[in-house]
This record gives C-alpha cells, structure tokens and sequence, in this order.
C-alpha cells in the first residue's frame, strides 16, 4: 500500500499548495504552487479577458491581441532578436485564448531565469505592436481558419460549428481565432486600444509555480503593478437559446467520410456537486480517448464503424492532439457534447442514432450498480493522469481560482468520488441530460442526400464485411429505425467554405 | 515561434545516458537492465514519482518488416488487434481491468516500433505485468473481430486522410524508395487496408513471427524496486517462448539522380513544398550523421537566416520546419515549407537549395553551434520530469538499437561535433543525387 499512499501524497500536494495560493491571497492575487525540488519556474500570467470580449464585427481581436504579445517584436527587441534570445535558454513563453481567458505561459530552468525573466516581462508590459508582426499572424490565422480548420480536420471543424451555433448570437458564438470578415477588418490601432482596455494590473492573476521564492513572487507583482489601472466592464454568460427537438447544420464539403458532433447547453460547472456526478455518468458513456467509454464500445469497438466515439460535460479543445483535459479553457457556460470520429458516408446516419439511442438509455436508466462502481474506481485513479506536470498542476489552481474551488478541483474530484452514491448520480443524469433538443454539425460529403435522409427520418440498415453476432443483429435492427425527427426549418446546409465567414 | 522540429523529441535522448559517470552529470536516473533466458530484455528506472509508473512493451518491429506485397500497414493494424485479449482475459476482460486500474494505456506504431504503454499507480504494477504478459504470450481474436477492428483501421485511415501533410507524406515515400519498405507510411497504403479483413491467416503468422521476447524490451519508470519487480518479470515473461524471424527488409539501390512530382490535395490549402534527402541509418558513432540532427536547426530552425528570411521578414511562408529522424534504415531527411502564394513554390525550393550550399561551403558560426548544444541540454533536463516523458523518450532509441546505451554515444559525438563536421555533413547528405522533391496543391482555390 505504499505506493498507493504516495498517489495521495501527490493529490494532498494539490491541495496544500492550492491552499496556500488560495489562503494568502484572493482575488486577483498571485496563485502560488511551490514545488521544492523542480528544477523549473513555470509561469501563467492570466488575463481575464478572452473572445467573448471580442468586439462585434472583430471576431478575433483578444486572441492577436495576445498573440501580438507572445508571438511578435516588444519595444526594446524584435521578434528576431527575442527569438535568438530565447534559443539557448530552451525555452518561450506562449498564450492561450479562450472564451474567457488569455493566459500568457512559459517555463524556464533556474540557470536560466535571469536571462528568460525580462523577456517575459518585456512581452507582457512593452508590445511594439507592429504592423509587421500584425501582417504576419493575421495571415496565419486567416489560413488555419480558411484552409486547416475548414479542410484538413474534419474532426474539429464539426465541434467548431457545434459550439458557433449553440451559442450564436450570444459572446461564445464564435471561435477564439475569430472569422474571416473579423479578421481582416482588425487594425493596429484596434490590437492597441484592446491592449490598453484589457492588460491592466486590476485584470491580471499571476500564477507561479516550481522552485521559485519569495523574492521572485515579490518581483513580479511589483513589475506587473507597472500595467495601467483599469478594470474591464465585465460581460454576463451567455444565454443560449433554448433549444427545441433536433437541430441540425449540415457542413457540405468533398469529404471522404462523415464527422458528427452533438450536444445541448448544460447549467453545470466544475465545483458544484451536480458537475462531479455528472463526471461520473460522463466518464462511463463516453471518456475521452479510452476504451471504457460506452459510445466507444458500441460504436467502435462492437461495430468498427470509426476510430472512436466520446462525450464531455466541459469544453475540451484538440481533442484529437490531447489524451487528457486541458487547463485555462474555463467558461461559465458549458454545453455536453458527443463526438463521433468519422464514420463512413453511408453509415453516417445509423452511427447518430446509435449515439442518441445510447444517450436515450443513459438519461431513462442511469448507470447500473456495477458502472457505477467500475467508473467510480477508474476516475479515483484515472484523475492522477490529468496533471502529472507542474505546470499542469499550476493550469488547475488557476482553473480553481476562476471556478472558485477553495480545495482545488482535483482534490475534490477525488473527495466527491467517495461520497457520491449511484443514486446521486442517476438523479443528477435526470436533472442535466437530455436526448430530445440537440443541436448536430455534421461535416460530409452528399450533404443534401444525408440531409433528406434525416429529414424522412426513414430506416438506416447496415452492413458489415463480417457476420456479427445475433444480439448486435438484433440491436442494430432498433439502431436502424430509432426516431430522429427533423424539422424541414431546423436543418440547413452550409458549403464549407461559409464557416467562420 | 512555431518551428516544428520532429528531431527534437529524439535529440533530448542525447542527452541520456546509462553510464553511471554520465548518468551523474546529465541524467537523474539509473537504468537497472536484465535479459532473460528467452532474450526478454527489461530495463529499470526507479525515479522519484510518488506512486505512479511508465510501463512500456516495446516491440522492435514497425511498418519497416512489412515486406509482404499488400501487407503495407500491417504492424499498426495488428497493434490494435493487441487489444482484443486472450482466453483468460477476453478483450472486454482486458479493458475493464485496465479501466478498474485508474491507467492511462494507448500504443503507437511508427517506422522500426510499436509501442504499448500504460501509466498507473505504481500498486498495480503486478496486474499490469500480469495482464501486459498474458497478451504478448497468448493473444487470441476469431475472424469476426478481426474484421471489425480491421473497420477502426479503415476509419483511422478516413480521419487522417484530410490532412495534406499524410497526402504528402504517401507519395514522397512512394516515389523516394523502389525496394525499402519505407516506401510506405505506417497507416498503409488505403488499397491494403481496405484488403485487411482477408488477411485473418498472415495476422496470426504476425503475432508468430514478431511478438516473440527476442524482440521486445520491457520498459519500466517510476515508482519501483528493481529487485522486486524483476522477480514480477521472471514470473510472468519467463515461459514465453523465444523465436523472432526478423523478416528480410529488402535493401535500396542507390538513388542516382533527383525526383520530383505533384501532388493534388482534395481540398484546400497553401502549396507545401517538401524537399527531402535520402539520409542513413541512426548511428550514435557516425559524426556525419549526427552533425546532420544538429545542422537541420542551424540551417532550417528559427535562428536561422532562412527562417528569419522566408517566415519572418519576407512572410512567405506561414511554416517552415524540418526532420532528421532517427531510424534502423536509412530515411529521407525532410526540409518542408507551406507557401503563402503557388507562384512562390520554385524561388523558395531555391532559396533551400542555396541555404544548404552555403553549408556545405562555410563552417557555421561556432558560437551559434555553443549555443544549440547549450538549448539541447536544457531541453533535456526540462523534459525528464514525469515517468511517461522519459520513457516515452527512450522507447525510440530502444527500438532501434535494443537498449538505451546508443543514448549516451550520441551524446558523446553530439558534443564532439565541429563546425567543419557541419559542413562535411551538408556535403554528404543534401546532394541532387540524394533529393526527392515533392509539391503538393490544393484542388480547390
């Protein structure tokens, strides 16, 4: 039992060095996770800012702002120069922007800091903001959106259509990276004046983690108090519309198969009792990237229709780049989502319903004695995975800081396995699920063929290359014929190259 | 700043070492190895990870020992088939002790490995043994679940399909190799993987020949006592029969002149324009081949004057970045570059060709070459931090050469490397005669 011990020697080191974060300081004081023996400092310099702050019409506008910081030349050095600066130091300092936060990052060995520190601070207090740099990231970003997102991922290009149209008309409706027409009105001067509303010292919380000491955390703050005063008018979460029976946009393109994503608003966030029963419920029907989701057993591993099928109760970006969630993707609104990975064009429509069916089951009989149990036992240990990192140790305190989670999320993901019994958890799958109102994307080639399936709803038998057993037969009988009436007005067509316009 | 360098991952490994002295100076750990009777090898590293360990089977065969006509893609498909059980642990079985074990388990297959890895509580590492042992030594799958897994191949092969860089990749190796299996990419050409569920007999033949203890190398990091888990070992891999056939890898023929082509992307995208070379073997005593890992930054890496060039100054490209792999064969060492514009595709083909001829004319500024060698080893002492990086790091160099003593050799002749051997190995390498150039275009603009 040793070893299991130190498996909760490393969860209670969340939650000291949480606590200490949490008790030494509030608001937007610094998040501090000291980790003696880390050769390292790592860095989060979080911004509350993110592309719900994106003025209408400058889709895109937080996420150059922050890229004009991380990724271009400051006042004292060119882009060049810092490049070259950084080079021997193995290091660099990089930004993430979501909906609701811009968090500048890096991480740096102790030999280094000296030379690394004041490039960060550079980054973060002098931007030249030139047009240059400006040129050239818009001109990347502009072709992820134009050409990788909408061709070579289908994948992503169906949950990026999922979440714009869940949330359309509300400060979530759009992607972090923004939309052509966004983009190419965005100005220098926009990028300046976004800065000066956005990067003020009352809108920052540094996060701080490794090796480091009281001296360097005492820096920091003095160096970062250099940041203009100011405090952002906050914006409200998004009311999605309600959504009523099965909306579906159908993403036309030349593609070899068929990516389907799905999913509704879900008033559930990480903290609450509800959320961590959910995990539990979530984690049986559809863990990300593992074979003991259920989608994936029914879906994959029983019919080889695809590479592999999951469901989330929290946003979970690049999903296919990542095995585990992802820290400083925080939202006050979060939807619960399916992805099935592509699936052959013909049976495209039979893989949707076998997903709702399942969902179906799921929210009429909750999890049975023995899921329940097995999940309960797998998420205990599974949990140990999600930040074996420092830095992915200090991405959740700062996580807990926005969600508000005095003993740190993990902490009490762990605590709230013990407590919660299957029956929390089937009633909290009836308070929060769903199978009836769901928005669709689905990204495919013959979008009117599929679009006129879907609207007959008619059966949608299958065939295999090889015998399957009788009960699968019989399954796939029900799959084939399960209802999933669409309305003529909630379907529509859009040709790829209309996404993110 | 994103100059992807597929080399760096393997270039930390340089850094490793299972010399003690070595071990001292730049690795925190010490590697305990043993062989078994039946030519198991397993090696050991205990480090301070409270709970948790690294568990990798590393089998020496990839998507190079298919060398069966209409068998290309075969190594990866059979690592999925790894996953369908045994009598005593049907794959069902298997997943839900997998899943009761809290462990994060996956595999990959690449050119000269397949790899199956599982992360858990350092408590478990006897079932773990005991489940990873049972389907090396006693796999069993019906035809029916063969052909569905063989669906998941098809379905892998449908998701990857749209990204222009495995468009790419297929017909650089087709066109770049006559004879070696290199020819292929490790997912397989579509025509084999949609004629895999005919092939129940030759998968079984494949567990046969490959999955044998001769030729694998149990990898253990993290939480553990050496002793202990080596007599876990012993129980659990010693009856399993020795027998690896190691299949006969046709040689290449000299390549005598350059190649090129296009390639049409059914979609849309920037031109990417991918200038390969035919390299060599890893070598880890070679100064040619290992100047060539370090010359690919100083010539195409972010310091560098193209970079500054063509990403920075004159944005013509939006990525530019290279790959100098490490592989049992000779591979093709990669420069490739996404173009802003079609009608820039030749000027900066040129403009690559005038980079590499400048070294192999002029020595490199040596306090840029201090400098990389300087980046390296910081690289390396920040990614040794948990028991996945580091053995997710020496699993390459592990199936390459069978164990991680080629890791501290290649850190030995990197430090030793000059400016003159820079230039040496820009004249051996990046040669006409060596080039296959490939551009592939979008179909829709």
């Amino acid at each position: 039992m040793k070893s299991f011990a130190g498996v909760c020697l490393l969860i209670c080191g969340l939650l000291i060095t949480t606590t200490i974060g949490e008790s030494a300081v509030k608001g937007n004081n610094p998040v501090l996770l000291p980790v003696k023996n880390d050769p390292t400092y790592c860095f989060r310099i979080w911004f509350k800012v993110g592309s719900q702050n994106d003025p209408a019409g400058m889709e895109g506008l937080a996420n150059l702002t922050a890229q004009m910081i991380v990724d271009a030349s400051t006042q004292k050095h060119k882009y060049e120069q810092i490049i070259d600066l950084l080079y021997p130091l193995a290091a660099s300092y990089e930004a993430t922007v979501s909906a609701e936060m811009s968090v500048v990052y890096g991480r740096v060995h102790r030999d280094n800091l000296n030379d690394y520190y004041p490039l960060l601070l550079e980054a973060i207090l002098s931007p030249a903001f030139l047009q240059e740099d400006l040129d050239r990231i818009k001109s990347n970003t502009l072709n992820y959106l134009q050409n990788t997102l909408r061709f070579s991922s289908d994948e992503e290009l169906g949950k990026a259509v999922l979440y714009t149209d869940i949330f359309s008309g509300t400060p979530y409706g759009h992607i972090a990276e923004g939309t052509v027409e966004g983009l190419n009105r965005i100005t220098l001067d926009d990028v300046k004046k976004f800065y000066a509303a956005h990067y003020t010292r009352d809108n920052v919380v540094i996060g701080l983690a490794g090796g480091f000491d009281e001296a360097l955390v005492g820096r920091l703050r003095a160096d970062l108090m250099r940041l203009p005063a100011g405090k952002p008018r906050s914006v409200p979460a998004p009311v999605p519309a309600a959504l009523k029976g099965f909306k579906v946009t159908l993403v036309e393109k030349d593609a070899p198969a068929t990516a389907i994503s799905m999913g509704f608003p879900l008033d559930v966030v990480r903290g609450t009792t509800d959320w961590y029963a959910l995990a539990i419920a979530n984690s049986w029907f559809g863990e990300h990237r593992n074979s003991s989701s259920h989608l994936y057993q029914v879906i994959r591993e029983t019919r080889g229709l695809n590479y592999g099928d999951y469901s989330y109760i929290e946003n979970f970006p690049q999903g296919g780049m990542r095995s585990h969630p992802p820290q400083n993707v925080c939202r006050r609104k979060q939807i619960f989502e399916i992805w099935i990975r592509p699936v052959p064009r013909e049976a495209g429509h039979f893989a949707l319903r076998a997903a709702l069916r399942e969902l179906k089951h799921l929210v009429e009989h909750g999890l049975t004695k023995d899921e329940f149990d097995l999940t309960r036992n797998f998420l205990r240990k599974y949990i140990l995975h999600f930040a074996p990192t420092t830095m992915e140790r200090l991405g959740y305190a700062m996580d807990d800081r926005f969600y508000g989670i005095s003993r740190g999320h993990l902490t009490t993901f762990r605590t709230m396995l013990g407590k919660l019994t299957r029956a929390d958890v089937n009633a909290a799958i009836k308070r929060h699920l769903q199978f009836g109102n769901m928005q669709i994307a689905i990204v495919t080639g013959e979008a009117a063929a599929m679009g006129e399936e879907l609207l007959r709803d008619a059966p949608t038998p299958i065939t295999y290359k090889s015998p399957k057993p009788d009960n699968v037969v019989a399954e796939d009988r029900e799959i084939s014929v399960f209802p999933v009436k669409v309305a003529a007005e909630n379907l529509r067509i859009v040709p790829v190259a209309e996404v993110f316009k | 700043m994103k100059h992807f360098v597929a080399v760096i991952v393997f270039l930390a490994l340089a850094h490793l070492s299972g010399n003690a002295a070595m071990a001292s100076q730049f690795f925190p750990y010490t590697a305990h190895t043993h062989v078994l009777p039946n030519g198991l090898k397993v090696i050991m590293i205990p480090m301070d990870s409270p709970g948790l360990v690294a568990y990798y089977s590393v089998v020496r065969t990839g998507s190079r020992d298919e060398v069966e006509p209409g068998k290309s893609g075969f190594a990866h498909f059979f690592e999925h088939m790894m996953f369908r059980g045994t009598a005593k642990y049907p794959g069902n079985v298997y997943d839900s002790i997998v899943t009761s074990l809290g462990a994060s388990a996956n595999a990959f297959t690449s050119d000269d490995i397949t790899a199956y890895h599982l992360a858990f509580a350092a408590e478990d590492l006897e079932k773990v043994i005991d489940i990873e042992s049972d389907r090396f030594r006693n796999l069993l799958y019906d035809l029916p679940g063969f052909q569905t897994e063989a669906g998941a191949i098809y379905g892998e092969y449908r998701k990857g399909v749209t990204n222009p860089f495995q468009v790419l990749d297929e017909k650089l190796r087709d066109l770049a190799f006559d004879e070696h299996t290199y020819k292929h990419t490790t997912i397989g050409f579509e025509r084999d993987i949609q004629a895999m569920p005919e092939a129940y007999e030759y998968s079984r033949d494949f567990f046969r020949r490959f999955y044998r203890p001769d030729n694998v190398v149990i990898l253990i990091v993290g939480d553990i006592k050496p002793d202990k888990t080596f007599k876990l070992i012993e129980r659990y891999y010693g009856g399993w029969e020795k027998g690896y056939t190691p299949p006969l890898v046709p040689a290449e023929p000299p390549q005598s002149a350059e190649r090129s082509t296009e390639v049409t992307y059914a979609g849309k995208t920037l031109p990417i324009l991918d200038v390969a070379y035919k390299g060599e073997a890893f070598d880890p005593h070679n100064r040619e081949y290992v100047a060539a890992t370090l010359l690919d930054d100083l010539a195409f890496g972010e310091t560098s004057d193209l970079y500054k060039k063509l990403y920075i100054q004159e944005q013509r490209v939006d990525a530019l970045f290279t790959s100098i792999p490490a592989n049992r064969d000779m591979p093709l060492f990669e420069i490739a570059a996404r173009i802003k514009r079609e009608e820039d595709v030749q000027p900066i083909r040129d403009s690559i060709y005038a980079a590499v001829e400048r070294f192999q004319t002029a020595p490199v500024d040596a306090q840029r070459l201090a400098q990389l060698k300087k980046r390296r080893k910081y690289m390396f002492l920040m990614n040794l931090d948990t028991p996945e990086k580091v053995a997710q790091r020496l699993a390459y160099i592990i199936a390459i050469t069978g164990g991680i003593e080629a890791v501290d050799a290649l850190y030995a002749e990197a430090d030793k490397v000059t400016p003159d051997d820079i230039m040496r190995a820009a004249q051996k390498y990046f040669i006409p005669e060596r080039r296959t150039v490939v551009t592939l275009k979008g179909d829709k603009q």
